[in-house]
């Protein structure tokens, strides 16, 4: 591992698709997935990215890892630059940063036993091979809480906890600086969630490995993240650490958010603020003028279908763009 | 209406599949503008219970014993053209899956109003005529237009404001709904959810609700069934349930959702070990291998459903010893 500070340092990236013309020659609408985002997630530290279908998070998070070009902005994982590097860099960064997904039972090759699945990046990037391998995939089976003969299984013969387990054990075998969850835990039933939660917050604490954590679940967020940061139509509109995030939410839309998502006990979720909002999000291809989130927010104003709010600081600490709050 | 006068009532329903019960002896009430909440994890039976109620359990699938009554109806032994007859008119189902429900090919408007011609037998243009109040009673704006609109061209949050527009344009009194927002973005969730809660209370209809999120059980549930491995390990008023759970797997499942006071990345409860396939059920509990109070008598004896008063039931030989489940409160 390098030395380097904050394992990720992103700047004023934006991810556009569309626009150029098609088969047909005609030009389509741009679709502005990203819209030029900064973000740095430092070494150990786990990032919260939250944000309903079509807000660019999925986006986000293959352009980190190299699988989609933005059309500006930079990328850098543990100080080396993404953007534009050649095939053989990429790959070489590529080892420092991976990824897990929601459904385990997709990311797996079902013909594969999960110890070919989890020996193939040490294979690939030539690190072990033979017994050497053998022993590093058992050791990283235990490590996620499966047992080394495991390793001679296919994936239908786990659970979905267990798959969930192998996917983060491949994720881990090139011991990476940050690792991408994409909704790790949406997938799996209840009492199967928790384990999964405690396993990462134990791989963390072990390996200080650095999670950016994708997830529609604040219940969850609030459990394993240090940091919080709302996405909308493509751009962040609230950041803040865990504690001022939940204690004092500032941003119309992170309000509504925190309403929409219901509480597992019955007093409080009767009882608390209710803040639905009315319409449904934006196409990505046609956002709103000024504050993307004006056409929805029950604060907007004249000045915010007109001009566009930047994420400014606040006394706590939290960083907000919104002309009202 | 009291709870005395159940409009739907489940009772001792068996399904087997292969020879083994996987709906085993469930039994539950629904009284009018009431939700009755089924909760449980992947295979514990909850959506073929509910699959029984509409006459669409699966070709391998067999009710072996138990009625399910919907007044002085019983739903479970009628003939498939009868139930045509009652479905839609006298009970709905929604799915998880709102775009996966709607034919691709058929606007919206003649999906609503064929459900109402079918039962009705009315013309085209009132049929028309009442799908377009239908959407506005799910609160779809500029409906005229929507109707002529084809399942792509709307959102999953509006697709399945056009599948309670089917479900209930007939008017049923059952509406029963497997995992209606499953799919949906959080704040789509707290508009069908609310939706939900304004039809109830507007036309007394019974919702049997079919999830797996206690957030959602917490927020419209009257009442709540605790399903595990086909069997209903706890039934209980909502608010009792969540305070005072009488089941160690309740107990447990509560347990492990992340709570407001928790501090952060502290170790959450988990239940260890899995769900029993249907060939390892024994004879005794089958949460036994996963409990923390488990005895031989779990073992060797099923327990029966326990009246612990007001409306609180548990299948637990154990319910005096649940304050030693971490979490749970004595």
């Amino acid at each position: 591992m390098s030395e380097h500070q904050n394992v990720l340092e992103i700047r004023d990236v934006a991810v556009h698709f569309g626009g150029r013309g098609g088969l047909l020659g005609k030009a389509g609408p741009v679709v502005k997935a990203v819209n030029g985002v900064d973000l740095d997630i430092a070494r150990g530290e786990t990032v919260a990215l939250v944000g309903e279908s079509g807000c660019g998070k999925s986006t986000l998070s293959n352009t980190i890892v190299g699988l989609q070009a933005p059309v500006s902005g930079s990328v850098r994982i543990s100080g080396e630059e993404v953007v534009g590097a050649d095939r053989k860099k990429l790959n070489d960064i590529r080892r420092k940063v991976q990824m897990i997904f929601q459904d385990p039972a997709l990311s797996l090759d079902p013909r594969s036993t999960v110890g070919a699945t989890i020996g193939e990046p040490l294979i690939v990037r030539g690190i072990a091979k033979g017994r050497a391998l053998k022993e590093r995939v058992a050791t990283l089976l235990q490590q996620v809480g499966l047992r080394p003969e495991h390793a001679d299984r296919y994936p239908h013969q786990f659970s979905g906890g267990q798959r969930q387990r192998v996917v983060i054990a491949r994720a881990l075998a090139l011991e990476p600086d940050l690792l991408i969850c994409d909704e790790p835990v949406s997938a799996l039933d209840v009492s199967v969630r928790a384990q999964i939660l405690n396993l990462l917050v134990a791989l963390q604490k072990r390996t200080g490995v650095s999670y950016l954590f994708v997830s529609h679940d604040l219940g969850v967020v609030r459990h394993i993240c240090d940091r919080v940061v709302v996405m909308y139509l493509g751009r962040f509109v609230e950041m803040a650490d865990r504690d001022t995030f939940f204690a004092n939410p500032k941003h119309p839309y992170t309000k509504a958010l925190m309403s929409a998502v219901p509480e597992a006990d019955p007093v409080v979720q009767r009882s608390k603020e209710r803040l639905i909002l009315g319409g449904e999000l934006p196409s990505p291809a046609n956002i709103p003028s000024g504050c993307a989130f004006h056409t929805r927010c029950p604060l907007a104003t004249e000045i915010c279908s007109k001009e566009r709010p930047e994420l400014t600081p606040r006394a706590d600490g939290a960083r907000v763009a919104c002309h009202h709050a | 209406m009291d709870a005395a006068t159940p409009l739907l009532s489940v009772d001792r329903l068996t399904i087997d599949i292969g020879g083994a019960n996987v709906v085993d002896d469930v039994s539950f009430t629904v009284a009018p503008g009431k939700v009755m909440a089924l909760v449980g994890e992947s295979g514990c039976g909850k959506s073929l219970t509910s699959y029984a109620m509409l006459g669409l359990l699966p070709p391998a699938a067999r009710r072996t014993a138990g009625r399910i009554m919907l007044e002085n109806t019983d739903l479970a032994a009628l003939s498939e053209r009868q139930f045509r007859k009652a479905r839609g008119k006298d009970i709905s189902i929604i799915f998880q899956e709102p775009s996966a429900s709607l034919d691709p090919l058929t606007t919206v408007g003649s999906q609503i109003a064929e459900a109402y011609r079918v039962h009705h037998g009315v013309s085209r243009t009132e049929a028309y005529e009442k799908a377009r109040q239908m959407l506005v009673d799910v609160g779809i704006p500029d409906p005229t237009r929507r109707l002529d609109q084809y399942p792509f061209e709307l959102s999953g949050g509006m697709c399945q404001r056009i599948m309670i527009s089917i479900a209930l344009i007939c008017g049923p009194r059952v509406l029963v709904a497997d995992e209606p927002t499953t799919a949906l973005d959080v704040t789509i969730q707290a508009q069908i959810l609310d939706l939900m809660k304004k039809l109830v209370a507007e036309r007394g209809t019974a919702i049997v609700l079919i999830t797996h999120d206690m957030g959602v059980v917490a927020d419209i549930a009257d009442e709540v069934a605790v399903m595990y491995a086909g069997r209903i390990a706890e039934i209980a008023p909502v608010h009792d349930l969540f305070r005072l759970p009488k089941h160690p797997y309740t107990a447990l499942l509560l347990a492990s959702v992340p709570k407001l006071d928790d501090a952060p990345k502290a170790d959450l409860a988990t239940i260890e070990g899995t769900v029993p396939t249907p060939n390892e059920f024994g004879v005794g509990c089958r949460f036994v291998d996963r409990c923390p109070l488990a005895t031989d008598k779990c073992r060797a004896e099923q327990p029966p459903l326990f009246d612990c008063g007001a409306g609180h039931r548990s299948a637990c030989w154990h319910i005096d010893r649940m304050a030693e489940i971490r979490g749970v409160a004595a």
